[in-house]
């Protein structure tokens, strides 16, 4: 018997889990988005270990490695992408984005192109192979020492 | 009725759970967080006379608790604070709390990494961001006005509810259990016979080994090597992008 209870674990894993959804869909804050999400893999890598303490074999410790090399990415990667858009409006707001088209562009109002229409004339000049067994034509140009 | 006689002990925590974090929700109207700091605690305390007792290891079991209890609370106010600043700081206790839940899962070496990686790099990068962004000192309006608080609670409380229901109902389907004296509407989901991962080496004997860094080690660059090489390179690519979508500093760094 081991001595930590999993079923335990696993009650304050889904928990966490579930602050962190709560949490990402209720903040309007870009920054707090990002450390919602952080919030829910915590609560996986609780799973992880402790089902990996049950099993009595490392790989959910190494699988919560994997966790945390992605977890450091996708920071890196959010990061830059929140200061990206921080520096367009000026503030961390989500509601900013909500729309992805640009404000200072006109609005479209012409006709719309046609539609591509394609139609091939039988008795157009399409291009031959050269014939084998003469020395093509070449264009006169620089010529390559060898 | 008569499921929500047999299932109250479930379903009340939860309630108090759902509404302790939709009252602690920044709103308009000021409410009282010792309302909602006192529901929360409720519920803690509710759900956790349905977690199972440690068999006779009284010091884990406190040390269980108090981890999981400061996880919890911190991860609650976390996502309900109003000011992002202390939201990080919530952040930062959380991942202690979950490094101390990573040590009594035998994993010391997790612990130490989660440590470095989160609070040496992720909070403290993200903490110096909202600092620059909100540097006037203005509190800010969007911080003050959550996205469908309620419904998102509602929901979110419901997929944990589900969650926990289905723990509980599983393991009395399968009979047996960590727990030999289990009382009724306990946690009890897990087979008492640890049977090993079919799809793993057999498991070690001495359970403290397995957080080792030998044994962690041999399951990395040995097992995994593969994935090793694949993470080196997401991890090389993210450093790219990441450099790539960053602003320049001709554009001006914030």
């Amino acid at each position: 018997m081991t001595a930590t209870v999993l079923e335990s674990q696993l009650v304050v894993g889904a928990t966490l889990f579930i602050l962190g959804v709560v949490g990402f869909l209720t903040r309007r804050n870009l920054i707090l988005i990002m450390l919602s999400a952080e919030l829910m893999l915590h609560g996986v890598s609780i799973n992880l270990t402790a089902f990996s303490r049950y099993h009595g074999n490392p790989q959910g410790q190494v699988f919560t490695i994997f966790v945390l090399t992605i977890a450091a990415c996708e920071a890196g990667l959010a990061l830059s992408l929140i200061l990206s858009l921080y520096q367009r409006r000026k503030s961390l707001d989500i509601f900013l984005w909500g729309k992805l088209g640009e404000d200072d562009l006109p609005v479209f109002t012409g006709t719309p192109a046609p539609p591509i229409t394609v139609s091939v004339d039988p008795n157009v000049d399409l291009p031959h192979l050269t014939p084998a067994g003469r020395m093509p034509k070449t264009q006169p140009g620089p010529q390559t020492k060898t | 009725m008569d499921w929500s006689k047999e299932n109250e002990l479930l379903v009340i925590p939860l309630l108090l759970g759902c509404f302790a974090v939709w009252w602690l929700m920044p709103s308009a109207k000021k409410r009282p967080r010792i309302v909602g700091v006192l529901a929360g605690l409720a519920a803690c305390i509710m759900i956790q006379g349905m977690l199972l007792p440690q068999a006779g290891d009284y010091i884990r079991s406190v040390l269980f608790f108090v981890f999981a209890a400061a996880a919890v609370i911190s991860a609650g106010l976390m996502i309900t604070d109003r000011n992002p600043v202390y939201s990080a700081l919530w952040f930062a206790l959380v991942t202690l709390s979950v490094c101390g839940l990573f040590l009594l899962n035998a994993a010391p070496f997790l612990s130490a990494a989660t440590i470095i990686v989160y609070a040496g790099a992720i909070i403290v990068t993200f903490l110096f961001v909202i600092m620059l962004a909100q540097q006037a000192g203005t509190a800010t309006s969007y911080d003050q006005q959550p996205i469908q608080p309620l419904m998102a609670t509602v929901v979110g409380f419901i997929l944990l509810g589900v969650l926990l229901f289905t723990l509980q109902e599983w393991g009395a389907i399968d009979g047996t259990s960590t727990n030999e004296h289990a009382e009724p509407r306990q946690f009890i989901a897990v087979p008492a016979e640890i049977q090993p991962n079919p799809l793993s080496q057999a498991p070690h004997d001495n359970p403290h080994e397995i957080g080792s860094l030998r044994v962690l080690g041999r399951s990395l660059f040995g097992d995994y090597l593969f994935a090793v090489e694949i993470a080196g390179t997401v991890l090389l690519i993210a450093t790219i992008g990441a450099i790539a979508i960053a602003p320049r500093r001709a554009q001006g760094t914030l």
